[in-house]
């Protein structure tokens, strides 16, 4: 090889080069034989072509060869760059030797790892597809046998250096080398090893089945000593088993069937397989074992979510899930974030794994919320809003087969119709396709583990049990905090960061809770809503008298406990007929908290959901109770905003219209007329809506709200004053407003909606130019006897007079100030320059010096020579 | 800063650093074509400081102003003034030269001998110790130089040879100038320099005398040309001898003061129109009259000379003395547009930074202009009055108050001349506000939130608020009234928690003084239910009755270590209590007022309960108290009548008689309270 070499210059030497330089192939060797890594490329030689290249060139004489290399180089770039990146030229992969007596082994390797440095960061991925397009042209066969050769040629290399080393040469050298070694390995080690991930990566993906046993290579990368290789290596092995891991389980054989004798091409598959499951094996081992250190976890854990994405169905996604449910709740938002998705998608996904994902996931987050006493990120909760439960199994399943026969029959239909089939032949494939597509589907149905609905429905209870199991742990721990009792050991601002999601989620998933535990869990809400049982009846003065501390004693937030009251009755409504349970003590709960809302500080979304939940989507309601609501309502909304407002007078709007007696309100009517209820005086601060005494009361609110700033707000309240007219039976007022229900009414004028409305820039036509001419001017916001003092306060003539004089000498004094110091500044240098004038003088006499000492030399010199 | 400080001192500033010049001339094109009045040089000149002891006082205050985290918001300012169409007022007034032909049968009367004289008298300003000390430093050096002269007979041949180079030492000093863009004045000098001799103080005299004879004296034209030379005093002597024409400090004096005194009425005498005639007659005049062919250029000369004068004066009281004495004649700026522009500019900046009675009578003069003349200049007034406001008031602090708060109101007055004009401006602006507020509605970034959370923002806000209020009575204002409503609600939404509770005050405030104007129902009490909940837990000691009072008109956020202090708890209580009391006393006589106070009595006597601090229970009680009178009495007067609340016209003629009257406790506490809250905010 080192012979070859020789005749082809290398391209950065100079043509004089003389001949003896050329011993540096011998060093090359010796290069090669020490970094083992570096001969990869040369793995990839197309032995024929270089061979009939190096010998075509050495024919050629030297001029020759120089022409032709640069004309090569110049095509290079932009036309050949794909064919260097898939087998490198000779003449580039040779080494060059700069004038300073380096050798260059970079040239192709640099490109390339420059490339890979724009590309690879975290996608090796797409790296690989990148030069994986470039392969395509190749066929299967080609590629084996230039697989093949490849190996020979490697083997014959190393013989060749094996042999190299007796040079007696290479010892003078191998100082230096070890020296460009250095140098190189650092940064060049990791280009060459991500090229080699990638090819790997490449050869993987364009065919798994041949090049199976390359991913043990691939796992050796994982075990490198630079965090950047393994990160790499993660990455390109995610990639490959992405797509290459097969859409079904892979089963353990059993020793039976092993000892069955097999075609060559099961055997072929079997081992495959084999090696597939136990690379990705080890692969899982080495993510948990990575996961634990800190610069690899973000890596780690994407692999393992997207794995869990793409594969929840294969061998060992219990580690990958288990791997996964352990980083849901972590402090770093991006892994979070990562593995929520993760487990949103398996939920999402169900056909992908059968359901069994979805248990095991539910599970390990419950079991998860036990150990850390539900104290995590309420994300981990929120996953469980994604889980969707068919109620009836049975009937889905059917109706999915029949989609699916639909589909199919269309898919059969529609193929022919597109291509009509001009020939015999062509039917016959038709038909064959039609047949394989058969088998494959009867095959899928034996193979694929859609389960049956019994064995679903039993999935389903189980998720379901395991996900109120949960909540039922989030709550009951929350009343646990929230009791008096154990409020030193639980301080913190917000103790029960799981509450939130579990509500809402128990507000979802309401219909689905078993009948045995509604009593449980209405206590507990009535609890969690700040209602402590037996204290309300006892008396409303102690609740006036001590709401301070009452209020202190519930850690939960307004929004919280008006969230719980939401569902209290969410799940009344979806259980209508199965309970009877009075929902009065949340009437009392949302009563008073009106007053504990804060805008901004409060979701005001939640307040208009508990509006719409409890009183706008009521049926009829006790009198004394919506006369109550209403009365507090409309002076609610005089003290809030005007979404709030909003929120309260659409409420405020249908309970009138349902309650049809309580429009007395809307009238001043002297005595209270016959429907007062038992309080005869309406007590506004009272906390019991039964003992208000609303009903003697007058919407005196809705005069002032109709002069509100806000139109739709004081629009609403005249519409709902101008209701008095109406009959009892009438009903609709403003066709307009009557659909808003008080969430849209809430969103309708939130602030963000208001700042929407833009301004017409036309000055409107009744603006005054109120411009005045006269001396006798008035001033608005200025104080005019001020201004007028100021004119007093102006100085005299003389006193200007005397001013200006001596301002003029200020000015006369700094011009004179200028002009002094000009002068000072021209006598200074002067003066300095008497030093460049002496040194110019003295540098004369010098040089008068030096010449006559410089004939004096000549003249010497002459005499010698001559 | 640099205009301001006069030319001469500017020059005198620049001559110490080299660097700064430089520095400056890479600047220069950056600054001028922002053009907002605060960029003007102050980077670059911001060494002379020291050596600048004239106007010390206005340099530092506006170094204050723009040292201190100016960046933060400089692209606020961009979002305030957005496209804001900047009238680049930097055009000059090159059209003619500022000197006047002469008459040259006019009387010199030259008695050099006891004129020139008075040179001993020298100012007893800083420079006459410099100078004689360098005096000494000259005569110094002159003896060593003579010393090499001597003692190198070819050193003096040395020296003739870099002659050249010598004399760039000279104008290194002096040069700049040129270099500066002065070129007008350069020009000027070029013209005509024969002519000038020095004038003495009897040939003034004469020439005054003749023109207080007769107006159409040719007289006049010299006297102009004088005050001209005076005006350009302090620029030109140091280049050449010219202004030579002016030696004694009372020819100076005298010309200014006379020409100022005078003038106008000579125009007026000249133009024929009587002395206190009225803006249209002289408009007319100046459009159409023959005679102002001839008193054109006189007027424009003198306006030239008088704004140069006013680059040049430092001292306030000659400033006022000036301003005060253009304040007559401001009708015949019409003419000149350039020249007007150029003024207004100077106002702008007196306005902004002088002292008190500077930045008053500037501001007397901008209104004088902006409503004597044409609405052109009342739109460059304004806009270049709120560009200066805009950035003027990022800071605000027990010092600046009072200058911000004038700045505001006489802001509005100028708009409230006309306004169909500043309608314009204020939509526009408010759109702005209303942008920013948008996107960190949506963002909820940090920095976006710091573009609201700063004075700039809220006294912008402020300042269309004062004038809704102000012109809301007699105009169609409800877009505007909508959409600042709007904006302040979008800002309260922002922010939330304790911290903020200065901001928010400051928006109930607002809040509240757009319902009073207005007469529309604006619920602001939710506002401020957050403060209420606060009071309670105080950790601060409780003996802190000497420390300070907090004052919350100067914060906008709350700084950390007292959010638990009793004297912010104090404040916060007494502002919202405030805040309330005025939303009550607006709607003490309707109807509703029991209704309204409900859930805020409600929240207040928790309050009451929980407060610990003795001053604080105090003032609440007394609130509770009055609004539980103010609730009872009208519960009382209620229960007597008939209607029903959809009756508006019976509402709206309830307890008007005693509405009008005012006499029960519970409208005096309002009122005194609101008065003292007033005080307190004024009080420094």
């Amino acid at each position: 090889m080192g012979k070859r070499r020789k005749v082809i210059l290398p391209p950065a030497l100079p043509p004089e080069t003389p001949d003896e330089e050329f011993e540096i192939s011998d060093e090359d060797v010796e290069f090669f034989s020490e970094n083992r890594t570096f001969t990869h490329f040369l793995a990839h030689f197309d032995r024929k072509k270089i061979d009939k290249h190096v010998t075509r060139v050495a024919d050629k004489s030297e001029d020759e060869i120089e022409r032709l290399y640069e004309r090569r180089n110049r095509n290079n770039a932009p036309l050949d760059s794909r064919e260097n990146d898939l087998q490198v030229d000779p003449v580039d992969a040779l080494p060059i030797k700069t004038l300073d007596g380096k050798l260059q082994y970079r040239t192709t390797k640099k490109v390339r790892s420059e490339e890979g440095h724009a590309s690879t960061d975290l996608t090796g991925e797409e790296d690989a597809e990148k030069q994986g397009t470039n392969l395509i042209r190749l066929t299967k066969a080609e590629r084996n046998k230039k697989l093949k050769k490849e190996k020979k040629e490697a083997k014959k290399l190393k013989e060749d250096e094996d042999i190299a080393p007796n040079s007696p040469k290479e010892k003078i050298h191998s100082e230096v080398l070890k020296e460009v070694e250095e140098e190189i390995s650092a940064e060049e080690s990791f280009g060459v090893k991500k090229i080699k991930l990638a090819e790997i990566g490449m050869a993987l993906l364009e065919d798994p089945e041949a090049n199976i046993r390359s991913l043990k290579e691939l796992l050796d990368f994982c075990k490198d000593k630079d965090p950047q290789v393994v990160k790499l290596g993660l990455m390109s092995m995610l990639a490959v088993f992405k797509d290459i891991i097969p859409s079904y389980r892979i089963r353990e054989l059993t020793d039976k069937e092993l000892a069955m004798p097999v075609s060559e091409a099961v055997r072929k598959t079997r081992y495959f397989e084999y090696t597939l499951l136990r690379s990705y094996k080890s692969y899982l081992q080495k993510l948990i074992e990575l996961q634990k250190e800190a610069i690899f976890k973000l890596v780690v854990v994407r692999c393992m979510c997207t794995l869990l994405e793409a594969a929840p169905h294969f061998n060992l996604s219990e580690k990958l899930l288990a791997g996964t449910v352990r980083n849901i709740s972590s402090s770093d938002d991006v892994i979070r974030k990562l593995c929520c998705e993760a487990i949103k998608s398996l939920f999402k996904n169900e056909g992908k794994h059968g359901g069994e994902g979805t248990v095991r996931a539910v599970r390990l987050i419950a079991q998860l919320v036990k150990k850390h006493h539900c104290q995590l990120h309420p994300d981990c909760l929120e996953v469980f809003l994604s889980l969707r439960f068919d109620e009836d199994l049975g009937k889905h399943e059917n109706k999915a087969e029949e989609n699916n026969k639909f589909t199919k029959n269309k898919k059969g239909k529609q193929e022919p119709m597109k291509h009509l089939p001009p020939s015999e032949k062509k039917k016959s494939k038709q038909e064959l396709i039609a047949k394989t597509r058969g088998e494959v589907y009867a095959d899928y149905k034996a193979v694929s583990f859609a389960p049956d609905s019994e064995k679903r429905q039993r999935m389903q209870s189980d998720t379901l049990s395991a996900v109120f199991e949960t909540y039922f742990r989030i709550l009951k721990h929350a009343v646990d905090a929230s009791d008096p009792r154990f409020m030193p050991e639980t301080s913190g601002s917000h103790a029960q960061p799981l509450l939130a999601p579990c509500l809402e989620g128990l507000g979802k998933f309401s219909h689905l809770i078993d009948l045995d535990f509604m009593a449980d869990l209405m206590s507990c809400l009535k609890q969690l809503s700040g209602f402590r049982s037996g204290t309300h009846l006892q008396s409303k003065t102690f609740n006036v008298n001590s709401s301070g501390s009452d209020r202190s004693s519930n850690r939960l937030t307004v929004s919280e406990r008006l969230q719980c009251c939401i569902v209290a009755f969410k799940i009344m409504k979806s259980n209508l007929d199965a309970l009877n349970v009075d929902l009065q003590d949340f009437f009392v709960q949302l009563y008073n908290l009106l007053l504990e809302y804060r805008p901004y500080r409060d979701r005001g979304e939640v307040l208009a959901e508990a509006l719409k939940t409890m009183l706008w989507d009521g049926r009829q309601h006790d009198m004394q109770r919506a006369a109550a609501f209403i009365k507090r309502l409309a002076t609610f909304s005089l003290s809030f905003g005007s979404s709030e407002a909003m929120a309260a007078l659409a409420t405020l709007k249908q309970l009138l219209q349902k309650n049809t007696k309580c429009r007395s309100l809307l009238e001043n009517d002297a005595g209270g007329g016959s429907i007062s209820g038992l309080v005869v005086k309406y007590q506004p601060e009272a906390t019991d809506p039964y003992l208000s005494g609303a009903l003697a009361s007058v919407l005196w609110e809705l005069s002032l709200l109709s002069k509100h700033y806000n139109p739709s707000v004081s629009q609403m309240a005249s519409n709902i004053l101008s209701m008095t007219n109406l009959k009892p039976t009438q009903n609709i007022v403003n066709p307009s407003l009557i659909a808003l229900n008080p969430i849209q009414a809430f969103w309708e004028s939130t602030v963000q909606k208001e700042l929407l409305k833009s301004m017409n820039a036309k000055v409107p036509p009744s603006l005054k130019r109120k411009r005045k001419r006269d001396q006798d001017m008035e001033y608005y916001v200025l104080d005019p006897q001020k201004l007028r003092n100021i004119d007093s306060q102006v100085i005299g003539e003389e006193e200007a007079k005397l001013r200006f004089e001596e301002h003029f000498k200020v000015l006369r004094d700094i011009s004179e100030n200028e002009r002094l110091k000009g002068e000072l500044n021209r006598t200074l240098a002067s003066i300095s320059l008497y030093d460049e004038f002496k040194r110019e003088k003295r540098e004369k006499e010098r040089s008068v010096v030096l010449k006559s000492g410089k004939k004096k030399a000549k003249v010497l010199v002459k005499r010698s020579s001559s | 800063m640099a205009k301001k400080l006069g030319k001469k001192a500017r020059k005198f500033a620049r001559k110490g650093l080299q660097t700064v010049q430089k520095q400056k001339r890479k600047q220069r094109t950056f600054f001028k074509k922002k053009s907002a009045p605060r960029g003007r040089g102050l980077n670059g000149e911001a060494p002379d400081e020291n050596e600048e002891n004239l106007n010390h006082e206005r340099n530092v205050s506006q170094l204050d102003q723009n040292v201190g985290g100016g960046h933060v918001f400089d692209k606020n300012i961009g979002n305030l003034l957005g496209e804001e169409d900047e009238v680049e007022l930097e055009d000059d007034f090159s059209d003619s030269d500022g000197y006047l032909s002469e008459d040259t049968e006019c009387p010199y009367i030259s008695e050099n001998e006891n004129e020139n004289i008075s040179r001993d008298d020298t100012a007893r300003g800083t420079f006459q110790e410099e100078n004689t000390e360098i005096k000494m430093q000259i005569a110094k050096q002159k003896k060593e130089l003579d010393k090499l002269l001597a003692k190198d007979k070819e050193f003096a041949k040395f020296l003739e040879s870099r002659r050249s180079q010598l004399e760039q030492y000279d104008r290194m000093v002096s040069d700049d100038e040129e270099v500066e863009g002065d070129e007008e004045e350069e020009e000027e000098e070029e013209q005509e320099e024969q002519t000038r001799q020095p004038v003495t103080q009897t040939t003034l005299d004469v020439w005054c005398w003749l023109v207080t004879e007769d107006p159409n004296s040719p007289a006049l034209r010299n006297l102009l040309n004088l005050y001209h030379n005076a005006s350009l005093f302090g620029v030109i002597t140091s280049r050449n001898e010219k202004s030579a024409q002016i030696v004694s400090h009372e020819v100076y004096s005298t010309v200014i003061n006379f020409v100022l005194c005078e003038a106008d009425g000579i125009f007026r005498a000249l133009l024929g129109v009587a002395e206190n005639s009225n803006a249209e007659r002289i408009l007319m005049k100046l459009k159409s009259s023959k005679e102002w062919l001839n008193v054109g250029p006189l007027v424009k000369s003198y306006f030239k000379s008088s704004i140069k004068l006013l680059n040049q004066v430092t001292d306030t009281m000659l400033l006022v003395f000036l301003l005060f004495r253009l304040m007559s004649s401001v009708v015949f700026l019409h003419a000149f547009s350039s020249l007007g522009r150029r003024l207004i500019k100077i106002l702008v900046r007196f306005w902004s930074t002088g002292e008190d009675q500077l930045s008053t009578s500037a501001f007397l003069l901008m209104k004088e202009v902006a409503s004597q003349l044409s609405s052109d200049y009342f739109n460059i007034c304004m806009k270049a009055m709120y560009r200066t406001f805009v950035a003027r008031c990022k800071f605000v602090d027990d010092s600046n108050l009072a200058r911000i708060d004038f700045m505001k109101s006489s802001f509005l007055e100028i708009t409230s001349l006309d306004v169909q004009q500043s309608y314009l401006v204020a939509v526009s602006s408010l759109q702005r506000l209303g942008d920013v507020v948008k996107h960190s509605s949506t963002t909820k970034k940090k920095e976006d939130l710091m573009k609201i959370n700063n004075w700039q923002y809220i006294n912008c806000l402020n300042l269309w608020v004062k004038f809704i209020c102000l012109n809301y009575k007699e105009n169609n204002l409800q877009q505007l009234f909508d959409k600042a409503v709007r904006v302040i609600f979008g800002v309260t939404s922002l922010f939330t928690g304790p911290r903020f509770l200065p901001l928010k005050l400051k928006c109930a405030q607002m809040l509240n003084d757009l319902s009073l104007t207005s007469g529309h129902f604006i619920p602001v009490s939710s506002l401020v239910f957050e403060c209420l909940d606060l009071t309670g837990g105080v950790t601060g000691k409780m003996d802190g009755d000497e420390e300070p009072r907090l004052k919350l008109s100067t914060l906008l956020k709350v700084p950390g270590n007292l959010l638990k202090s009793r004297r912010f708890q104090e404040e916060c209580v007494r502002s919202s209590v405030e805040v309330l009391c005025t939303h009550f006393s607006q709607w003490s006589f309707h109807v509703s007022l029991p209704e309204l106070s409900t859930i805020p009595l409600i929240l207040l006597k928790r309050c009451h309960e929980k407060a610990t601090v003795e001053s604080v229970r105090r003032l609440i009680k007394r609130f509770i108290d009055q609004a539980e009178q103010n609730r009872d009495f009208l519960q009382m007067k209620r229960d007597g009548v008939s209607f029903s609340p959809n009756d508006q016209t019976s509402i709206d003629n309830f307890l008007l008689l005693e509405k009008s009257n005012a006499k029960s406790t519970f409208t005096q506490f309002y009122a005194s309270m609101l008065q003292n809250s007033q005080i307190r905010n004024m009080v420094k």
